[in-house]
């Protein structure tokens, strides 16, 4: 068990800070342009 | 889906720029990312999951629509002086204006609605009716700033069709532009220069 938890200490410490942060602001600009953006795309089109 | 193309253009662009200048790429530095969350959850539920879409009746849903654009909009305000976020700013108000100004939803014309779809949407959704997922159908001379609904369509050669608004290409070029130029110093201080 112990064992176990080391090892994914090391490979937590081995992720990148920028990297994480990066993914964080992609997913929240994702988030914000499907949120502000309204086009009506073929493949949804259609009754809800 | 093109909004989304729009991130993602924009972040293999940045990122080709940061290992042509042999830097290391920024991610931009969002603030109250949270309250991103916290604004799309509402439209997560009465528009892009399918299950969970019908439970709201329309009155409601469009409400829970004008309230989560106006938390995006808070977000957006907060992160004003990112490269392009004032250029999205200006997209999510144009599209915010006209949904109100249709009962609080997106507008789509027949006209529009039947070239995207190839066929007559008569056949399938009555006019008034819910269209997609943010979008109401209705005849054009009944629509309200009809130059802001979605009335663009993407080229017929293109294998996926899609209608969007003048409010779709601001917010596209604003998400393009915020991940392909990532912050500096400079471009911090002109956008600040702007909203100041």
């Amino acid at each position: 068990m112990n064992n176990k938890l080391a090892r994914f200490t090391l490979f937590a410490s081995k992720i990148n800070r920028q990297h994480v942060q990066l993914a964080f602001a992609i997913l929240a600009l994702a988030m914000l342009v499907l949120g502000i953006g309204a086009p009506s795309g073929g493949g949804s089109a259609g009754p809800r | 889906m093109i909004l989304l193309l729009a991130v993602l253009v924009g972040l293999l662009v940045g990122l080709g720029r940061a290992y042509w200048c042999k830097q290391p790429y920024k991610a931009p530095s969002l603030e109250v990312i949270w309250l991103a969350v916290v604004a799309f959850l509402p439209q997560l539920f009465i528009a892009y999951m399918p299950a969970t879409r019908q439970i709201l009746n329309d009155g409601l849903a469009s409400l829970s629509l004008l309230g989560s654009l106006a938390l995006f909009f808070v977000f957006a305000w907060f992160n004003r002086r990112l490269p392009g976020m004032p250029i999205l700013i200006f997209g999510l108000l144009l599209n915010f204006v006209v949904i109100v100004a249709n009962g609080g939803w997106m507008p789509i014309s027949l006209h529009t609605a039947n070239l995207l779809t190839g066929k007559d949407v008569l056949q399938f959704v009555n006019l008034g009716s819910r269209f997609g997922e943010k979008d109401i159908l209705l005849p054009a001379q009944n629509i309200h700033l009809e130059f802001l609904a979605d009335r663009f369509l993407l080229p017929a050669w293109l294998p996926y069709k899609a209608a969007f608004s003048l409010g779709d290409v601001l917010i596209s070029v604003g998400a393009f532009w915020l991940l392909a130029r990532p912050a500096t110093k400079l471009n911090a201080l002109t956008t600040e220069s702007v909203f100041e």
